[in-house]
């Protein structure tokens, strides 16, 4: 007879664990990626490369480094795996699609990586524990050090029909929007991502719809939530622009769909309660809709790390109330007559 | 009556039911069971006191440890024979109790209670109480008093939910022993003084909907969810009533029994049978020839695995009960109680074994509590030990352990563990 397994109850589990959520993720992320490639050419392939590697290389580094087995190097490899949980090929691919396809400046998906992963991630304690986005964490990181990060090449068919390599750089769709100009583009093509100018990842909000839907259908995110990101973040822009014509530009453009189906609804850094998830996301819709218009710059990844560090408060706000609970009433002061 | 289709909770998981291996094996009479061990603690309450003494001979159906007080129960031999030894035992759970322990002699000789015919109110109560009736969905909670309601009670509901993967003894106690089901109600109802009954059935059971819609019990058929069985989402979904937070059933005007319980209320009053035997499911992708077997109390499970073709090598992990609630045996050295409605000898692939990896904050088991809790916000201040805020935020005291959200949790976390320490820490300081 084989060993005898004892432990509480349940005596069964669902077959699906993280690492198959992660996969899911990924698969959802594919179609994305592949659209920034077919955009931006070879060069948003080898940013996307980079950033992965170089995020599962630094939390490989950090894992022997953590666990002190350099000395036995033997099963180091076999070790990592064990554990490894995709989360950091998640991270690098992330940070890769929010930012410019430009191999010029390829020490930045390195060094953005490495920050996610090892600052963002790891010292915090690793999978579940980091209080911001990592790919979010390195992009900011990115963006105020170095000026490549927000020289967007414009995407076109073109590019890779051509294939001179050469990308025009220039103002996004939205910088432009912002500007007060609104009809430089049509919503079908910020929609398909034809000739938008921006990061690798969100351009084509076809392609990340898609990934949106997978997710939705194999219940790794809420329909909901990120519908109301977006609606929210429209419709406020819309009251603020007292135009009801600036809703699907203002939607259609910039990373709001990237951030709003991939970004924001990370587990780690969103409430655990769905009610508190959806206090999240209209709260988060609000401040996009609100920093875009006061500063002119697209503010998504700086909105969601800085509602990251509120879901704390969120949390402690909302208290159980369980099936049979019953609201108890304070006493009204009974009033006097009558 | 036509079945009426039943409302349904918000959350809760579907799982696969896995009933298939044993729904169609039809109930089979447990033979030569040498010895039976039998607990003096079988129920919710404090246990019996042994009437029977080392080397006396007794007979089916007689009297060995009688109640001890109101809040407990009667037990009976469930064999003829001598008496070898009142001692200590501990069992597969690792629980130690008094049993008596009767080794069968050849002869049948029984000893039953007079049947009765038209019985008033009183004489029911009467009999059930001498029958030493409990719950036989696997509380174990004494019949007698759950039959004199505090609150005034308008409706009975049967449960023939039964919402764990694996177990058919309801299944095929429904199929085959319906008309005492509904023999059974009518006394209960008597009992309690009431006219309303509903049956409540989870629609992956077609067949047994089918058999009481000849009968004139009203049915309900339950969407399959787990944990329909659960008496507050039973009760809310055949009635629409909700059991407020920290009350019994019959708050809410109703009272729940199994479907086993009101078989054995129905032979205890027509045949005088005290409750000595009940239908166990063997089941499992570990057991050669899964199957139902009627066991007398106290029959050791090396006799039911050798019934049922044996235990193969696959077998990691053998649970007393269902597969959600059950216990964990370390070994075969178990026996049957009034609450065991199955033994399960599951493999590796079913059981999904793993270590526990970091929580990635997902929510899913939130998102299946039935009972709307945080099982993650307890699990994390359980871990710091800070019992309090694990009820203020996760709701601990008023988890049902269901296991549904270590059912889910894809990080495989010890969620129900946690719950259970916390519950029990706060019992222990108030």
């Amino acid at each position: 007879m084989s060993q005898l397994i004892v432990s509480t109850a349940p005596h069964v589990k669902t077959p699906r664990t993280t690492k198959h959520i992660m996969l899911d993720v990924l698969i959802a992320l594919a179609p994305a990626a592949i659209a920034g490639i077919v955009f931006f050419g070879w060069q948003a392939l080898v940013v996307e490369l980079l950033a992965v590697a170089s995020a599962v290389l630094t939390e490989f580094v950090y894992y022997i480094l953590q666990n002190k087995i350099w000395a036995n190097p033997k099963d180091v490899l076999s070790k990592f795996l064990k554990q490894f949980d995709f989360t950091s090929v998640i991270t690098g691919l992330l940070l890769a699609l929010v930012s410019p396809a430009n191999v010029e400046a390829w020490y930045m998906p390195v060094l953005g990586g490495i920050f996610a992963i090892a600052v963002v991630k790891m010292l915090f304690g690793g999978t579940g524990r980091n209080i911001i986005n990592p790919a979010l964490g390195g992009r900011i990181f990115l963006f105020i050090s170095f000026a490549a990060m927000t020289a967007y090449p414009a995407a076109s068919f073109g590019a890779i029909l051509t294939g001179s390599g050469s990308l025009t750089t220039g103002a996004t769709q939205l910088q432009s929007l912002l500007g007060g100009n609104t009809a430089t583009l049509s919503p079908l093509d910020l929609f398909l991502g034809t000739g938008v100018a921006g990061c690798i990842g969100e351009t084509c909000k076809a392609a990340l719809l898609l990934g949106g839907i997978y997710l939705c259908v194999r219940k790794v995110i809420k329909w909901y939530l990120p519908v109301i990101y977006i609606a929210v973040t429209g419709l406020f822009a819309s009251l603020l622009a007292l135009d009801i014509n600036v809703f699907l530009p203002s939607i259609l453009s910039g990373g709001l769909f990237l951030g709003a189906i991939f970004m924001a609804t990370d587990y780690v850094t969103t409430p655990k309660s769905t009610l508190g998830n959806i206090i999240y996301f209209v709260l988060l819709g609000l401040l996009t809709a609100g920093l875009r218009a006061a500063t002119k710059l697209e503010v998504v990844s700086f909105c969601i790390v800085l509602m990251n560090f509120v879901v704390f408060l969120i949390d402690g706000f909302i208290k159980c109330r369980p099936f049979g609970y019953k609201r108890v009433k304070k006493e009204k002061p009974q009033k006097e007559g009558k | 009556m036509k079945a009426v289709k039943g409302k349904f909770f918000a959350r809760g998981i579907h799982l696969h039911d896995e009933k298939s291996l044993s729904a169609q094996a039809a109930i089979e009479r447990l033979t030569g069971v040498t010895e039976v061990v039998i607990p003096l603690s079988q129920h919710i309450g404090k246990p019996a006191l042994p009437i029977a003494e080392a080397g006396q001979a007794v007979k089916r159906g007689q009297l060995i440890a009688k109640a001890d007080g109101y809040v407990s129960a009667n037990i009976h031999a469930s064999v003829a024979g001598t008496v070898k030894a009142v001692e200590e035992r501990t069992d597969g759970r690792g629980a130690k109790s008094v049993c008596v322990v009767i080794e069968a002699s050849e002869k049948d000789e029984t000893d039953f209670m007079p049947p009765l015919t038209n019985p008033t109110a009183e004489e029911i109560l009467a009999r059930v109480q001498e029958a030493g009736i409990v719950g036989m969905g696997g509380a174990g909670f004494p019949t007698h008093v759950k039959l004199k309601p505090a609150a005034a009670v308008d409706t009975l509901i049967v449960n023939g939910a039964e919402c764990e993967p694996y177990l058919t003894c309801d299944h095929r106690e429904m199929l085959e022993n319906r008309d005492k089901i509904v023999r059974g109600v009518q006394y209960i109802k008597t009992a309690l003084g009431i006219g309303n009954a509903i049956i409540g059935i989870e629609k992956n059971k077609p067949d047994c909907i089918a058999a009481f819609e000849e009968t004139e019990l009203s049915v309900v058929a339950l969407k399959k969810q787990y944990p329909m069985g659960s008496e507050k989402h039973l009760i809310y979904c055949s009635t629409g009533r909700k059991v407020p937070l920290g009350k019994l059933p019959a708050d809410a005007g109703v009272i729940v029994q199994n479907v086993a319980t009101v078989i054995a209320v129905c032979e205890a009053v027509e045949e005088g049978k005290p409750l000595i035997e009940r239908v166990v499911t063997v089941s499992g992708a570990g057991v050669n020839a899964p199957k139902n077997l009627l066991c007398p109390l106290g029959a050791p499970l090396s006799a039911l695995t050798e019934a049922c073709g044996g235990v193969k090598e696959e077998a990691v992990k053998y649970v007393a009960g269902g597969p959600m609630t059950g216990a964990a045996l370390t070994g075969a050295n178990s026996f049957v109680t009034k609450t065991s409605s199955g033994f399960l000898f599951l493999t590796a692939k079913e059981t999904n074994a793993q270590e526990p990896t970091p929580c990635i904050n997902c929510g899913k088991c939130a998102d299946v509590c039935p009972m709307k809790l945080m099982p993650m916000q307890t699990a994390f201040y359980t871990s710091a030990k800070d019992y309090e805020s694990a009820n203020k935020y996760g709701g601990v005291l008023s988890c049902i352990e269901c296991g549904a959200c270590s059912y889910i949790c894809p990080a495989r976390r010890p969620l129900a563990q946690a719950i259970k320490t916390a519950k029990a820490e706060l019992r222990r300081k108030s």
